[in-house]
């Protein structure tokens, strides 16, 4: 708890966030038209949303001025759902019949 | 408001069971953090059955995402992303006193959710009329693999789950509005914004992960 005073964020600061965003939105796009070969066009467009949603969790979810239990929270749900897509990826990838029936 | 002395020594918005505002806030804050965090496992769970079959069938999702229009896809991340700037602003003019530039960008917010909706009902119109339904009740034949209806189950599950939480995000936006024009927010007491932007944020942030996965694939 440290004092009362809550971090308030600048016009400027909020519409540079805001604009980078938009940005990354254009970006994302006109590198899916580019049509990179197969597995460069997910890796890209997976690059500029974890940098998206990065730049909202931290300064407009205010998580970089925030108690650092708040930022916890958050990566550890993350840290959850990585363990139940690699356990579950290590039964789908490696089955004798790859693709099931349904 | 009836014993003015006592309203400063216990702020109308604190419980009794907290030591002071600065507690109670950042305790609500917490909650909600938890909370978001149980709505990331949930669409979690989604996202795990999308990697898992995008596995199984990548020249599937390769052909189905054609039916997709991207532009509306960009279209609704470009609105969500002006939502999420708005309700941060509704936060600072709180935090700044500026009781009638709440109101304002809450109700450009909710004017935003709503266009999100607006094209979120003419791409699953759109849809229906080809026949591109989720699951068993699939009868689009345009597309040449004998699994598409599985694309368009994690479709329709993952930006339906979504666009639910847009709707109850409108509902949350109109009663803050309306608790704002009745002037119950300022820089003493906007916890409520405050927790309900984290929310909107989330939401954003997921959208701004559904985009890719089912728009922008080629």
């Amino acid at each position: 708890m440290s004092g009362h005073e809550h971090h308030i964020s600048s016009d400027k600061l909020l519409l540079g966030v805001g604009g980078a965003l938009l940005l990354l939105t254009i970006v994302t796009v006109g590198v899916h038209y580019l049509a990179l070969p197969s597995p460069w066009s997910i890796i890209v467009a997976m690059i500029v949303a974890v940098f998206k949603g990065t730049l909202v969790a931290l300064f407009f979810m205010n998580l970089y001025w925030d108690e650092k239990f708040n930022l916890m929270i958050l990566i550890s749900a993350f840290v959850f759902l990585a363990l139940l897509v690699l356990l579950t990826l290590i039964d789908t990838l490696f089955r004798e019949i790859p693709v099931p029936s349904f | 408001m009836a014993n003015k002395t006592s309203t400063h020594a216990h702020p109308k918005h604190l419980y009794h069971h907290f030591i002071d505002s600065e507690q109670q806030f950042s305790a609500a804050k917490m909650g909600m953090w938890i909370f978001l965090g149980t709505e990331i496992l949930m669409f979690g769970g989604l996202f795990a059955a999308y990697i898992i079959y995008r596995a199984w069938y990548p020249e599937l999702f390769t052909m189905a995402s054609h039916e997709l229009n991207t532009i509306w896809g960009a279209v609704n991340t470009v609105v969500l992303i002006g939502s999420s700037l708005t309700v941060a602003m509704a936060i600072k003019s709180a935090q700044l006193n500026q009781k009638r530039n709440i109101a304002i960008n809450l109700g450009i917010t909710i004017a935003l959710a709503c266009v999100f909706m607006v094209i979120k009902y003419f791409e699953y119109t759109h849809k229906f009329h080809l026949g591109i339904y989720p699951g068993e009740f699939y009868t689009f034949d345009g597309i040449e693999h004998p699994k598409a209806n599985i694309f368009f189950s994690l479709y329709y599950l993952m930006t339906g789950l979504h666009g639910i939480h847009v709707t109850i995000g409108i509902g949350l936006m109109s009663w803050l509005l309306w608790r704002s024009l009745k002037g119950d927010y300022d820089s003493e007491y906007y916890t409520p914004v405050e927790i309900t932007g984290l929310y909107w944020h989330l939401v954003d942030i997921i959208w701004i992960f559904l985009f890719p996965l089912f728009y922008l694939i080629d």
